[in-house]
């Protein structure tokens, strides 16, 4: 069980993945694994036929808390199922430039999920950035979400979603 | 001036509605004040001293009279019958109820304005030159790129959670009104010899704690490319910039630690790939739209002086003063910038009553094709004046304590708000500016002291900007005593400099004399036409240094 709820592209979803901590053994089962796991194992995951995704993380990572950079995963873009983006507070919005160059520069097709501290009203921007998958708190029932998602009508800016931005929608 | 269309009206008017549903959640305790903090912060609100403050972006400075009348509509229905002008052109509003305040930004936005990203760790209001349109020289009127960078960076999904606030400032001028050496990215529009317009973008200034001249990153982003660079620029910054303290989160510490040259090579190397999709080149007829906003007023040809311009001035000395320091020469012959003082003797910085506010409105919608601007020394301006209307314009601001001929003078100070509002001082500032106000009170000392520009700061946070005043004065507190500090040798403009301290600091009782001090020393040393900075930058530290503690 998880002390979330899952919603994917607009609904609620059963969550069918597990994150792998470092030193658990792999399993046929879809797992999230760490950075520094996938570039060691990067190989033997390779033989594996079950989906495996990343997850990065943002913080806890040193002095000057930089987070882990996206572009380490550009090798293994092709192969990753799923990429979660941890916001290890509301606040800290490095993963919404992390979201931009996984599915505008790498062109990641794959689940980009929000998973840490994501709340009522940062779900639109993230999703704006291109992410698709929202960990939720228990409580959030999916009409609340779509909700927060529509709260602001449109946008001046294009960013990786589909909206292109009224500087550019005016032009047209 | 720019008018919002459908989408623009749209946007703001739910953006109220996103707040006040924010608040009515902060209000039933659905969400925590931790929670409701960058909510509120994002739509302007801070909490205080006292209570909340609201402040109201005033985009690159510019308001329509139906503005101005609204900013006093709502000093008087919301506060106490002020409001108080800052060094970010906005207004700020130190005394509205939290559960009112949807109803004052609804009213805010029937006339186009808002609160968004006015504080937050998002980019802020877009500042720029108030003598924009109406000085000559300009590459291009700085407001129309200053409008495309306002629109770009509302709701950027992106950048809404940054390191830390993110200022721009945008000049077409070699005289650098704006002080864009000051801010996170500083731009320049200016034309290349081919004579195509593009922007000298400088990166990395700001004040603070830790303050820094930005540094030259790009000498000329074209016209088609600034966005692609803005953003390249910005990415960087949310991905490098540090989060770990916020002393340290801005992005001029990012271009410290990681040098100029670094820094520039990793911006190119994120503008490459931005810019390779062309995504963010602005559509040509978007541009002439909004540029066609920004047209001349229809200005009518005039000869160059005006008879009773002359005549006035001959007539009443007190508005030959007045034209002295206060109007300044137009690009239009026949025509006047006029700039009104709101830093009467003895007066509180950049505060205005809802009754001056109104007069101004009014002179505005009469008198200056129905413009006016704040500076960001928390003046005010009214852009195109005719000279054969100037004495009647002086004679209405001198009615209501608004024609102080001090600009740019000793008592043209920029003070923060300091200890008597704000929770981060460690003294006061206002009470300060106007004692130092008040021995400078005399007019004719102040024209033969000249151009010289005190900047107050209540706390390292340097709000009152006092790492470039010519005469910088910062509020410290040892021991729960009050004391100030002096920096010499500070500038904001073209040649932006941060001042250097001159010792020990002065208590309450001394600083003022301490000033007197300064003040007498140059003008004892100054040769002839120097100006305070010129002497301070011929001498240097010694003199002033020896006369203050010897």
């Amino acid at each position: 069980m998880t002390d979330y709820h899952l919603v994917i592209d607009g609904a609620t979803a059963e969550e069918s993945w597990t994150y792998l901590d470092d030193d658990a053994a792999l399993s046929d089962a879809p797992s999230i694994i760490s950075l520094t796991r996938l570039k060691d194992e990067a190989d033997a995951l390779a033989e594996r036929s079950a989906p495996f995704g990343v997850i990065l993380r943002a913080d806890g990572l040193g002095k000057t808390d930089l987070g882990e950079d996206v572009r380490e995963l550009a090798p293994f873009i092709d192969r990753l199922a799923l990429i979660a983006i941890h916001f290890p507070a509301y606040r800290n919005g490095r993963g919404y430039s992390a979201a931009r160059v996984l599915r505008e520069e790498f062109n990641f097709t794959g689940q980009l999920r929000a998973t840490g501290d994501v709340l009522y009203d940062q779900w639109a921007m993230m999703n704006r950035c291109g992410i698709n998958a929202f960990e939720l708190a228990a409580n959030i029932d999916l009409a609340t979400f779509q909700t927060a998602l529509g709260e602001l009508s449109g946008a001046y800016q294009p960013a990786a979603d589909q909206n292109r931005g009224a500087l550019w929608a005016r032009g047209k | 001036m720019y008018r919002y269309d459908e989408f623009d009206h749209k946007l703001v008017a739910d953006r109220v509605n996103q707040f006040r549903g924010q608040v009515e959640r902060r209000v039933s305790g659905a969400l925590s004040e931790d929670q409701f903090k960058p909510l509120r912060l994002m739509n302007g609100v801070y909490l205080q001293l006292h209570a909340y403050m609201l402040r109201v972006a005033i985009p690159y400075g510019t308001l329509r009279s139906e503005q101005m009348q609204m900013l006093a509509h709502i000093a008087r229905k919301y506060d106490r019958g002020y409001g108080h002008f800052t060094t970010r052109q906005n207004i700020q509003y130190n005394w509205p109820a939290l559960d009112k305040i949807p109803d004052l930004l609804d009213e805010l936005a029937c006339v186009e304005m808002h609160a968004i990203q006015t504080s937050g760790n998002c980019i802020r209001n877009v500042t720029s030159d108030q003598y924009a349109g109406a000085i000559e020289g300009e590459a291009e009127d700085p407001r129309i790129v200053s409008e495309i960078i306002r629109q770009w960076s509302t709701f950027h999904p992106e950048f809404t959670y940054l390191p830390r606030k993110f200022k721009i400032a945008v000049t077409a001028h070699k005289n650098d009104r704006a002080a864009i050496k000051l801010h996170d990215i500083g731009i320049v529009v200016k034309q290349n010899d081919a004579g195509e317009i593009g922007y000298e973008v400088h990166v990395g200034g700001g004040q603070g704690r830790t303050p820094f001249v930005a540094k030259k990153m790009n000498d000329f982003v074209p016209k088609a490319k600034l966005l692609a660079y803005l953003e390249a620029v910005m990415r960087v910054y949310n991905m490098l910039g540090r989060r770990d303290n916020s002393y340290k989160a801005r992005i001029k510490i990012l271009v410290h630690e990681t040098g100029e040259e670094e820094m520039r090579r990793m911006v190119e190397e994120e503008f490459a790939k931005i810019d390779a999709s062309e995504m963010l080149t602005v559509p040509q007829t978007e541009i002439d739209r909004i540029s066609a906003y920004f047209a001349p007023p229809a200005f009518e040809t005039l000869p160059a002086d005006s008879q009773a311009f002359t005549q006035a001035q001959a007539d009443d000395a007190d508005f030959a003063r007045f034209v002295r320091a206060n109007v300044v020469a137009h690009k239009q012959d026949g025509y006047a910038i006029v700039n009104i003082s709101l830093k009467p003797i003895g007066g509180v910085p950049g505060d205005a009553t809802d009754a001056q506010m109104d007069v101004i409105a009014d002179l505005a919608e009469r008198f200056s094709h129905d413009e006016v601007r704040v500076t960001h020394e928390q003046n005010l301006v009214l852009p195109h004046v005719k000279l054969d209307d100037v004495k009647t314009v002086y004679d209405a601001l001198a009615a209501h304590d608004l024609a102080t001929a001090n600009l740019g003078l000793i008592s043209d100070q920029i003070a923060c708000p300091g200890l008597d509002y704000c929770n981060l001082a460690n003294a006061r500032s206002i009470p300060l500016a106007q004692e130092i106000s008040e021995r400078f009170s005399d007019l004719d000392r102040q024209y033969d002291i000249g151009e010289l520009k005190i900047k107050i700061s209540g706390c390292i946070n340097a709000c009152g900007h006092h790492h470039v005043g010519h005469i910088g004065i910062l509020g410290v507190d040892k021991k729960g005593t009050e004391f100030y500090q002096i920096s010499l040798g500070g500038a904001a403009d073209e040649n932006a400099a941060i001042g250097q301290i001159t010792g020990r600091a002065f208590t309450e009782e001394d600083i003022v004399d301490a000033i007197e001090t300064v003040v007498t020393t140059y003008t004892d040393l100054r040769a002839d036409g120097e100006r305070f900075i010129d002497t301070y930058n011929r001498l240097g530290m010694a003199p002033f240094k020896e006369r203050l503690y010897d």
